[in-house]
Formats: C-alpha cells, sequence, structure tokens
C-alpha cells in the first residue's frame, strides 16, 4: 500500500455512524472486522505484485467479489475503505447530501431531490475492473435497477418510485422511505428486547407473501437479505418494502426462485440465530401465497443439497 | 401565485410554473408555441397531478439537453415529451400539449437563475386569469390520467397516482 492514505478502517467492522433517521446499514459481527482486516492485508499482498495493482488494491477484499453474491459478510469485508473510484465520482450536488453507506458496488446517499427526501444510489467507477467492463457492468446494474423497480410498481409491490436515473454517471435517485428500518435491525432489537421468536411470525408471514407475488411476477430479486427489505414507520404495522434490485432479472424458472429463496435463507439464518422457526413460517407462508411455488420449494430442496461439503448423492 | 423550484443537479437552472383558467386564445397561444415565439412549455394541466411531476419532467429535460442526448428538438418539446409514457413524440403534443379547445393551460419555464424572466410579459400573452397552482388538482382529469399512463389497480395500493406516473415518467428509456 504505498503511498495510500488508509483512513482508519473508517467503515472497516464498525458500525457506520447513525444518520438520523433510517439507519440502513449492515451490521458485521466481530468475526467479520477480523476479516476485513485480513482482507486488507490480502490486498496488500496483491498489490507487492506491480505498480497496476498498487493502484487498484484500493477495496480490501473487492478483488473477487463482483458478481455481488448476497450476504452481510461481504459487504462487511467490503465497506473499507472507499477506494480510487472515490475520488472521480463525485456526489451529487444534492442539498442536506449525507453519505448513508459505502458499499462494494455503490455509494447512496440521503438528500432533497426537488423538493422531496431522496436517496441517491452513485455507482461509482471502479478502477480495478477492465475499463470496457467497467462501464457496460455499471450501466446495466443501473439500468436493470430501475427496470425492476418500475415492475415491482405495475405489479403491486412495495418499492422505491424511481425519481431519476442519470446514466452518464451510473446514479439513480429513488425515494427515501422516511424513518424506515430494516427488517435485520427489527429482528435485531426483537430479539433483543426478549420477546420470543414467535413475535416475528406475523413478519415471516408478510415476507412470505410479499415474495411469492415478487416471484409470480418472474421477478427475482438476486440479493435477498434482511437488510434488504424495509418496515415503513411504524414498524408494528409489517409495512414491507423491497430494495436494492442491481442484481435482479427476470425469470419464471423455478430453480432461480429457489436459488433466490435458498439467498435468503442462508442470509437469514446466518445473520439472525435461533430463527429457524421465523423462515419456516415464511417458506409456509410462501408456498401457501404463491400459485407456482411447488416445484419453486422442490427446488430449493435441491439446492439446499449442493454447495460445500455437501453430498452429491443422489 | 407562480411557483419556482430550483433544480439541485443544475446549480444555476430554476423551473418556474405558471397556471392560468379560463383562458380563451388555445389555439393562437398553440400557433405562438409551435412558432417558438412564446418562452416556455405549454402544457395542458388536466394531465398534471401535481407539479412534482412536471419537475421531474423537466429535470430529466435538462439532463438530456446538457449531455446532448434529447430526443426531440427544444427544451420545451423535451419536457413535454418526457411527461408521456410512451416514445411517440407527435402523440406526447397531442395528450400533453394544449389543444385549440382548451380553457387552461400550465407553462413550464426553465430559466436561468441569474437572468431575470418576465412573467408579466408572457402572462400578458395570454388571455385569461393566472392563478395558484394550488388549483391545479381541481383541474385534473384523473380518470384520462390513469387511462393514459395505464395504471393498475394494484398498483394504486402501494402508493399514490403520482407515484406511479413519476416511475413511468423516469424509467421511460430503460
Amino acid at each position: 500500500m504505498r503511498g495510500r492514505v488508509v483512513p482508519g478502517g473508517r467503515f472497516c467492522g464498525g458500525f457506520p455512524r447513525a444518520v438520523g433517521g433510517a439507519l440502513r446499514v449492515r451490521r458485521f459481527p466481530a468475526a467479520v472486522a477480523e476479516d476485513c482486516r485480513s482482507g486488507e492485508r490480502r490486498a496488500c499482498a496483491v498489490s507487492r505484485r506491480g505498480p497496476v495493482m498498487a493502484a487498484t488494491a484500493g477495496d480490501a477484499g473487492a478483488a473477487g467479489a463482483e458478481d455481488g453474491a448476497a450476504g452481510p459478510v461481504r459487504d462487511g469485508a467490503e465497506t473499507g475503505e472507499p477506494g480510487p473510484g472515490a475520488v472521480e465520482a463525485p456526489p451529487p450536488a444534492l442539498p442536506g447530501l449525507q453519505l448513508v453507506q459505502q458499499g462494494a458496488e455503490a455509494r447512496v446517499y440521503r438528500g432533497s431531490f426537488l423538493g422531496r427526501a431522496a436517496v441517491a444510489k452513485l455507482r461509482f467507477p471502479k478502477l480495478y475492473r477492465h475499463p470496457a467492463l467497467e462501464e457496460r457492468l455499471s450501466r446495466r446494474r443501473t439500468a436493470q435497477e430501475a427496470r425492476s423497480l418500475l415492475r415491482c410498481r405495475r405489479a403491486g409491490i412495495p418499492a422505491p418510485v424511481v425519481y431519476f436515473v442519470d446514466y452518464a454517471s451510473n446514479c439513480i435517485y429513488l425515494e427515501d422511505i422516511v424513518g424506515a428500518i430494516a427488517v435485520q435491525d427489527h429482528i435485531y432489537s426483537v430479539q433483543r428486547s426478549g420477546s420470543d421468536a414467535s413475535s416475528l411470525l406475523g413478519l415471516a408471514e408478510k415476507m412470505g407473501q410479499l415474495l411469492a407475488r415478487m416471484h409470480d411476477e418472474d421477478l427475482i430479486h438476486g440479493d435477498l437479505t434482511t437488510s434488504n427489505v424495509l418496515l415503513r414507520p411504524p414498524a408494528e404495522r409489517l409495512d414491507l418494502v423491497l430494495i436494492d434490485f442491481g442484481l435482479s432479472f427476470i425469470s419464471g424458472l423455478p430453480e432461480d426462485k429457489g436459488v433466490d429463496l435458498y439467498v435468503l435463507e442462508k442470509a437469514f439464518l446466518s445473520t439472525h440465530p435461533d430463527t429457524e422457526t421465523v423462515f419456516q413460517a415464511l417458506l409456509q407462508s410462501y408456498a401457501a401465497a404463491s400459485k407456482k411455488s411447488g416445484p419453486v420449494i422442490k427446488r430449493l430442496d435441491e439446492v439446499r443439497l449442493r454447495g460445500r461439503k455437501r453430498s452429491m448423492i443422489g | 401565485m407562480h411557483l419556482t423550484h430550483p433544480l439541485e443537479l443544475f446549480p444555476e437552472r430554476s423551473v418556474t410554473l405558471l397556471l392560468f383558467n379560463r383562458v380563451q386564445n388555445a389555439a393562437a397561444l398553440r400557433k405562438k408555441a409551435m412558432e417558438g415565439s412564446i418562452e416556455g412549455a405549454l402544457i395542458n394541466p388536466a394531465m398534471i397531478v401535481d407539479p412534482f411531476q412536471v419537475l421531474v419532467a423537466a429535470n430529466k429535460a435538462v439532463h438530456l439537453h446538457k449531455i446532448g442526448k434529447m430526443k426531440t428538438r427544444t427544451l420545451n418539446a423535451e419536457i413535454i415529451f418526457n411527461l408521456s409514457p410512451n416514445n411517440n413524440i407527435s402523440d406526447a403534443f397531442k395528450k400533453f400539449g394544449i389543444s385549440d379547445s382548451d380553457t387552461a393551460v400550465l407553462i413550464v419555464l426553465v430559466v436561468d437563475r441569474e437572468k431575470m424572466v418576465n412573467l408579466e410579459d408572457i402572462a400578458s400573452q395570454v388571455e385569461g386569469q393566472q392563478v395558484s397552482l394550488d388549483e391545479l388538482p381541481q383541474l385534473t382529469d384523473i380518470a384520462k390520467v390513469k387511462k393514459i399512463y395505464k395504471i393498475t389497480p394494484q398498483e394504486e395500493k402501494i402508493g399514490t397516482l403520482l407515484d406511479g406516473i413519476i416511475c413511468r415518467i423516469s424509467t421511460k428509456d430503460v
């Protein structure tokens, strides 16, 4: 890391400071902090290979995580230093601008747009990517996100309103749902207050129904985690809103829907311990609400049998 | 009485809306607009649900104008085109521009903040009464708006009519 200033691991392993209002951030357990720091060291090792790498070894752990697999761990490792792309992508000029979260993929800001509370999601240039890929990927993800948000709206699936899409800088301006909290934070607070997981069953049922509606529209979210589902205030109303459609696509295949649910399952169970009953309830609600759920659940069971340390017999 | 809002992403520009009711010379105004002798875009207020709708369309128009990627030839035409849910320019003018028989007109101006724009000058060309933008909801034809934007019944459950319209305006070209 010759000559590079490491800003003291601002986001690495810690909690981004609360920005008054919705705290739409991922929390990372302490173990991940270790990963993050070791990720930095890994990036350093990479940088020693040559001058090119040194300049681009900024984002800790970012190398290799391009397709954005779901899971809080990945985000934890990568919200390290902003990286060189930060200099070239100026923040949008909105009044009251505040950085909400810096991820590997994009920077999320809050501000006022045409008199309304808005969120600006800026997919900044990643210098570690090949330039030809860079432009195409960022633009495709931005466009895909906008398209999916429109599709959600048409189908009656709650998602933020799109105010403006800037294809020149790959920045999307969305409605800011003021006071919303992520389902992740809601579950944390419910568990912390000592309540039983059974108080989360209502939430599970609502989530199952919402995902069923989304999959029935053949819309695959691609990055289903509890931090990508928001609860409008007041939280008791269980008014859910889906966000972050950058990895979404259209597909009718039960395989894709099964994988979507599997991603959620993995993220859910790894972030929230002792919530197996809650996720079961979610799946039951999904199966009841979706007309095409049979093959999807079957596929989900098959997908569970794949992966690391899983026997592929059968 | 008029409404002015700055465009945050374009620091030197602002959008001003003027609403007129009981307009007698819509035909003459339309002709002037086509010739380019009147400043601003002339819009049919029956298709506008809220000034925010116009602001979003104007913001997009200014952005495309700045990067040279407008679909129409002038900024004012682009604002009207952006309001339309489809990509047919003449259809956009027919539905969102003013027609000869209209009795209400919404004039939208994109101005540079330092430049003094003479609003009285524009208002004097309209044979009608200038009214506050608060009266806009009374002039809106909600049924027609729902039909033109093809708002689905499921959509109305998760948000307002305005939300659905804004989504369509902003994601039309994706």
